[in-house]
């Protein structure tokens, strides 16, 4: 069962990127949509940040390439306003539920619908998890993708406190600077963070048979996408200030000190300490969001890091 | 597909290719544009290098019956140099975006020659006699002692080998910041647009160091640009009147007697998409990448990724006719998003000014390039080759196999060379001549002549 999903979803990878883009309602369809759709975004991404040639780029083509993008995040932020809530009838296992404790507290604290951890089905087989678009949409959002909520609910083991302490004070920091944050934006800076990655891993091991198969698969998905959703927030930083900036703007030459791409080689590991700083000076005057003078940026920093090692393909 | 054969069509032969033979393609040869003259006697392309080489056709009483003449080089000169932007720290591309010729008023010739930022007038004159028999120099130029000359002579005329000058007259420079992507000669022959990403602007062929802006598509912020200008053109006879299209498949129709500024059109050309091919690429694959009217400007046909399509300028919801190019690609949008061939801009033209025929032809990749005849409705594929250069044998038709089985002699969609594109291809305005560009070499076919 495990190879036969498995293959499902990289036969479906296969077609969906080079076939007719199926309709985002469609069933099964849903993943390849997603996945098609992430991995034209990430192909946008590389090519505005990626390109600099010793003459002006195309304006087309930018202009071109920014709609896409925007087109995307425009889905994306409509499907993560839509994120309904769940609440699943059966009872799982009690290991089950401990493990997907840990998730559970981000998404409450994220939502803005009552305080419930959103809650996926989870003993179904396999296809049909995949098969509901709206858990598809969760999958691909929140990377913990199938949540147990059983009724009588159980502290969060002590020793996952801190995790879950500092992960939420960042949490914090994003909706601060982000008065209304979509469930995606907040979900995907929430993936940006390691911490995510370690709830995966540690969820990945303690499951019951029936979800193994989804959760790697899900883990599978995230790390085999270049760039991951964690591009996906500060996007909507980049891209502003990369059309001010950048693009469309006179050229202030100090941008061209910050590029991280102007070279191949050995640019890469100098350019990340530097660049997310020089990201930050510029980032002030230029962002779209009221930020107060002494907002503290170290979610930014992180985050920015995180992209920069991406976008250098370090 | 068309083959060869039926009573008016046409069938295709090779007759030369210009430009170097070994697969190496230096990146200053690469044409970028391809143009015949009002007569067809001469044919110029312009490079990435900067340069404009011109061909000129044989006389028809120099050449055997069985082939209309030849074309040879004619004059070659260094139209643009690459330039620095030192505000922007950028370089600007010295690269041909477009020529256009004038019509002929008299012995020499003129184009227009554009590249990102500059269009120049040049003047090609030919220079056959030289006069001789100076008084005070001599043959070589120096000047001779005065003391010396003891009788007066008139200096005469005399032939001498044929020198052709490209001279340039008009330089119209600083009027555009973004990159200009069309020229287009008014038919006043006084007046000509020159088109960049946002803004057309007006210019008199006199007067360089004005131009006034008629389309301005500029945002105020520019956030919110999300459509640009792709191409624009002159109506061939209303002076008043010209088009431009832009990156989201739309045509605007704009009449310059309505107002200083056309922001306003008088015409929308625009097909609703088909719901049946919607794709992330949409939007892209729409993009206009050439305009050209019919000679008679009753129709003008437009080329985006995918197909080529007539409208008729008394309709405004849907074009009249639409030729799939290479619909096999649709299936491979990702492919090329990646590899930036969905952003190559196809050129489109018009058969010569022959009232009976209409075929458009436009190219594609693998060398191939496309013709499709209004009339008979039929199209064909063709092969822009060395391997085919036996002039007077018909080229064969050449096929592309989307999908299935492969049969013999077509060419299966995975196979095709995605580097070697027809981007320009021009039609000689009264005979069966083609001129077809691949990346660094230029072929011209004729008709079978019988």
């Amino acid at each position: 069962m495990l190879g036969k999903g498995g293959k499902r979803k990289f036969d479906e990878h296969e077609d969906g990127l080079e076939g007719k883009v199926v309709s985002p309602t469609d069933g099964p369809s849903k993943v390849s949509y997603t996945l098609q759709r992430q991995t034209i975004f990430n192909i946008s991404l590389m090519k505005l940040y990626n390109h600099r040639p010793l003459t002006e780029p195309s304006l087309q083509k930018t202009v071109l390439i920014n709609n896409m993008l925007r087109r995307i995040q425009e889905e994306l932020k409509q499907e993560g306003s839509l994120r309904p809530v769940f609440v699943t009838a059966s009872q799982p296992a009690d290991p089950l539920s401990d493990n997907f404790r840990e998730a559970q507290p981000a998404f409450s604290h994220l939502a803005s619908q009552p305080l419930l951890p959103t809650d996926f089905v989870s003993t179904t087989p396999l296809e049909s998890c995949l098969t509901p678009a709206s858990l598809l949409e969760d999958d691909t959002f929140c990377t913990s993708p199938t949540v147990q909520h059983d009724g009588p609910t159980k502290p969060p083991p002590p020793a996952l406190q801190p995790v879950k302490d500092s992960f939420s004070s960042a949490l914090d920091e994003i909706e601060e600077l982000c008065p209304a944050p979509t469930s995606a934006e907040a979900v995907a800076a929430e993936t940006a963070a390691d911490d995510s990655k370690d709830h995966h891993s540690e969820s990945n091991v303690q499951k019951p048979e029936g979800l193994p198969e989804s959760r790697t698969a899900e883990s599978k998905l995230m790390d085999s996408l270049p760039g991951n959703f964690e591009i996906t927030t500060s996007t909507g930083f980049l891209t502003d200030l990369t059309l001010d900036d950048i693009l469309f703007a006179d050229i202030d030459t100090s941008m061209y000190d910050f590029d991280p791409c102007t070279s191949a080689t050995g640019a890469a590991s100098k350019m990340a300490p530097v660049s997310a700083d020089e990201l930050l000076k510029t980032l002030a005057p230029y962002s779209s969001q009221p930020v107060t003078p002494n907002q503290p940026f170290k979610m930014d920093l992180t985050e920015l890091d995180h992209i920069m090692e991406v976008l250098v393909g370090s | 597909f068309l083959g060869a054969g039926g009573g008016n069509d046409i069938q295709w032969c090779f007759s030369q290719v210009k430009g170097a033979v070994d697969d190496d393609v230096a990146e200053a040869d690469i044409i970028s544009t391809v143009e015949f003259n009002h007569s067809g006697e001469l044919l110029a392309t312009g490079d990435k290098g900067g340069r404009v080489v011109i061909f000129q056709q044989e006389q028809e009483n120099k050449t055997p019956s069985h082939s209309r003449g030849e074309y040879n080089v004619y004059s070659t000169f260094q139209s643009h140099e690459p330039e620095f932007d030192y505000l922007k720290s950028l370089e600007i591309e010295e690269k041909i975006n477009k020529i256009r010729w004038l019509p002929q008023k008299n012995a020499a010739q003129f184009l227009l020659s554009t590249n990102d930022k500059t269009i120049k007038l040049w003047k090609i004159s030919e220079r056959d006699k030289r006069p001789e028999g100076y008084n005070l120099k001599e043959e070589d130029g120096r000047y001779r002692d005065p003391t010396t000359v003891t009788t007066l002579r008139v200096p005469v005329f005399r032939p001498m080998d044929l020198m052709v000058e490209a001279s340039p007259r008009r330089i119209f420079a600083n009027a555009h910041t973004y990159h200009i992507n069309s020229i287009s000669i008014n038919s006043d022959y006084e007046t000509y647009l020159s088109a960049d990403d946002l803004r057309i602007n007006l210019w008199h062929l006199e007067i360089t160091d004005r131009s006034f802006n008629i389309v301005d598509i500029k945002p105020a912020n520019m956030e919110e640009l999300t459509e640009v200008i792709t191409a624009a053109e002159f109506h061939p006879n209303s002076c008043n009147t010209f088009v431009y299209s832009s990156s989201k498949g739309t045509i605007r129709l704009c009449d310059m007697r309505a107002s200083a500024l056309c922001d306003r059109h008088s015409k929308l050309f625009e097909e609703p998409e088909d719901p049946s091919n919607r794709s992330f690429f949409s939007e892209i694959i729409s993009s206009i990448s050439d305009v050209k009217f019919s000679h008679s400007g009753r129709y003008m046909m437009t080329r985006d990724y995918l197909s080529v399509k007539i409208w008729d300028l008394n309709m405004e919801n849907r074009p009249v006719e639409t030729y799939q190019v290479h619909e096999y690609l649709r299936s491979k949008l990702c492919s090329l998003y990646e590899n930036d061939c969905i952003f190559d801009k196809f050129e489109c033209c018009w058969n010569g000014s022959d009232r009976q025929v209409y075929i458009v032809m436009t190219g594609s990749y693998n060398n191939f390039f496309r013709m499709f005849d209004r009339n008979t409705k039929r199209d064909i594929t063709l092969e822009a080759s060395r391997e085919n250069n036996k002039p007077r044998t018909v080229l064969k038709p050449r096929k592309v196999c989307a999908s299935g089985k492969r049969k013999k002699d077509e060419i299966s969609v995975d196979s095709l060379d995605f580097n070697k594109k027809i981007l320009h291809t021009a039609w000689h305005p009264k005979e069966n001549i083609i001129a077809v560009a691949t990346t660094n070499n230029l072929y011209i076919f004729q008709d079978k002549m019988n």
